[in-house]
């Protein structure tokens, strides 16, 4: 008979409609993403060796590093700054880093008004992320 | 002024069209509101990736083949490194294959799910794109725990995966697996039987049989106009010689029947990952490779079977670390060509409905 499906289907979205409730609040409840979420990018610069390895590795020449020779001939790292606006977050640098200095967070609202503000002085961002405010910036 | 007779009429659909999915523009040429010529347009989101793969290293070049086909990402890397490893003669562990399958696999599964979804959506169907995606969603979070990322994955690497998957992943999938028949009922009952779904679609936009092969259409477009073909059966690649499923075909050459061997072939997807999931072997991930991919002088040419159409990659070495050639044949590119043949004769709904069963995503078609 013509229009059996319509009601089935009907009936289908009556069912639905009464089940329970499967979207998100996403601005006042944060979604919980698993640990291997990559959506942004973190560095530890005490730990950095300065290699270049992630340098080396990135496809798409984000990472920009500085380092200079200290009094026992060992390189530290002074500047590190990476383009986020061109980066994959493909993950291929925090896969390369022997120290395991650069990592892949979870923070997700990475938005901004100006390109100039996509320029990530990862340094300076480390620092603040120590704060005990833990205002991110 | 009062013109005499009608007069043909042009008017461009697209780029940024909702029923272009992407940006695709087409040169609509209509007698009243029949379409008598369509002039696809093509090239807004190229990128360039053949070029970027010249200059890019073998490791470097992953991340960008998920971006082809970006609503199924994991079989367009697939073909890239199983064509590198077929050059390089690395043997991939077993249980890395097994992952492979099954990712390929969901892959396919949530591009088809997004397809019906869309397809849905073009005849004003509100409801099923919300089922439809309510269930890829879960198949993106089990891209995301495993892999990191819900659509471009960068998850497999030459001579393996990045990473094993994490504990609470193969639970989450079986039980995904035993939700699907209900689903696909569901998706049924809600979308392909309801009559006036049924009455848009069916009979609409015939490709014949032989059109498609003239046209060498691959993928599910060519088996919906009755033709069996599937490269995991013509020429197997992988370990998908050890699956036991089946090719569906449909006769019915329509738009009802492109977006309805989409359903089939999810069922047979799951036949699939069941048997990947019974048979999965503990053991590494990844083959001992050069840390420094550099083949030898040669080339070689693989082909896999894209949810879009049949994928092929052509890579040329010269023995650097990064590669002389690499070409990419997509399935969509290639289907592009069958809408001005199928599309002419049809009204512009029609021609809404037409577009959406071919399933084309622009990044495979610009590339």
């Amino acid at each position: 008979m013509f229009g059996n499906g319509l009601i089935k289907g009907l009936r289908i979205t009556l069912k639905r409609f009464y089940g329970p409730n499967l979207t998100e609040y996403y601005p006042e409840v944060k979604p919980n993403l698993p640990p291997r979420t990559r959506s942004s990018m973190a560095l530890e610069p005490e730990k950095c060796i300065s290699c270049g390895l992630c340098v080396n590795i990135c496809p798409n020449q984000v990472i920009n590093l500085t380092s200079e020779k200290d009094g026992n001939n060992k390189r530290v790292l002074k500047t590190y700054h990476m383009n986020i606006g061109r980066c994959l977050l493909c993950g291929l640098c925090t896969q390369s880093c022997p120290t395991g200095a650069l990592r892949l967070s979870q923070e997700f609202e990475n938005a901004v008004y100006h390109r100039e503000e996509l320029l990530w002085d990862m340094i300076a961002r480390s620092k603040r992320s120590n704060k005990p405010s833990g205002e991110e910036g | 002024m009062i013109i005499d007779g009608t007069q043909e009429y042009s008017v461009n659909m697209g780029p940024q069209h909702p029923s272009t999915h992407g940006v695709f523009r087409m040169v609509v040429h209509l007698d009243g509101e029949v379409v008598t010529n369509v002039e696809p347009k093509i090239g807004y989101l190229h990128r360039g990736l053949e070029k970027m793969a010249e200059s890019r290293t073998y490791n470097q070049f992953v991340p960008y083949t998920d971006r082809l086909d970006y609503l199924a990402g994991p079989h367009n890397s697939l073909g890239y490194v199983q064509a590198v490893e077929k050059l390089m003669g690395i043997e991939v562990p077993e249980r890395a294959e097994y992952l492979r399958v099954i990712f390929a696999e969901l892959g396919r599964v949530a591009s088809h799910l997004f397809m019906i979804a869309s397809g849905s959506l073009d005849i004003c169907g509100w409801t099923p794109w919300s089922y439809c995606t309510r269930d890829r969603e879960r198949i993106l979070d089990l891209f995301e725990m495993t892999a990191g990322n819900r659509m471009t994955l960068n998850y497999f690497r030459i001579g393996g995966v990045s990473h094993d998957v994490p504990d609470e992943f193969m639970p989450a999938l079986k039980s995904f697996l035993d939700d699907m028949p209900e689903m696909i009922e569901e998706y049924y009952g809600i979308f392909f039987g309801n009559e006036i779904a049924q009455s848009r679609m069916k009979s609409v936009g015939i490709l014949p049989k032989e059109l498609a092969e003239n046209l060498l259409i691959t993928g599910a477009n060519l088996r919906a106009s009755g033709v069996q073909y599937d490269v995991r059966k013509a020429e197997p690649y992988g370990i998908y010689n050890r699956f036991n499923f089946n090719v569906p075909v449909l006769y019915g050459c329509d738009t009802y029947d492109r977006h309805f061997i989409r359903l089939l072939e999810i069922q047979e997807s799951r036949k699939i990952l069941q048997q990947a999931l019974r048979d999965i072997p503990e053991g590494p991930v990844v083959a001992k490779v050069p840390k420094v991919i550099k083949p030898q002088v040669g080339k070689v040419y693989h082909r896999v079977e894209n949810p879009k159409g049949e994928m092929g990659w052509y890579i040329v070495s010269n023995g650097t670390t990064k590669p002389a050639r690499v070409r990419i044949r997509t399935g969509a590119f290639v289907n592009v060509q069958m809408l001005p043949a199928i599309v002419t004769g049809w009204k512009i709904q029609d021609l809404v409905t037409i577009f959406a069963s071919m399933d084309l995503v622009l990044g495979e078609v610009d590339k």
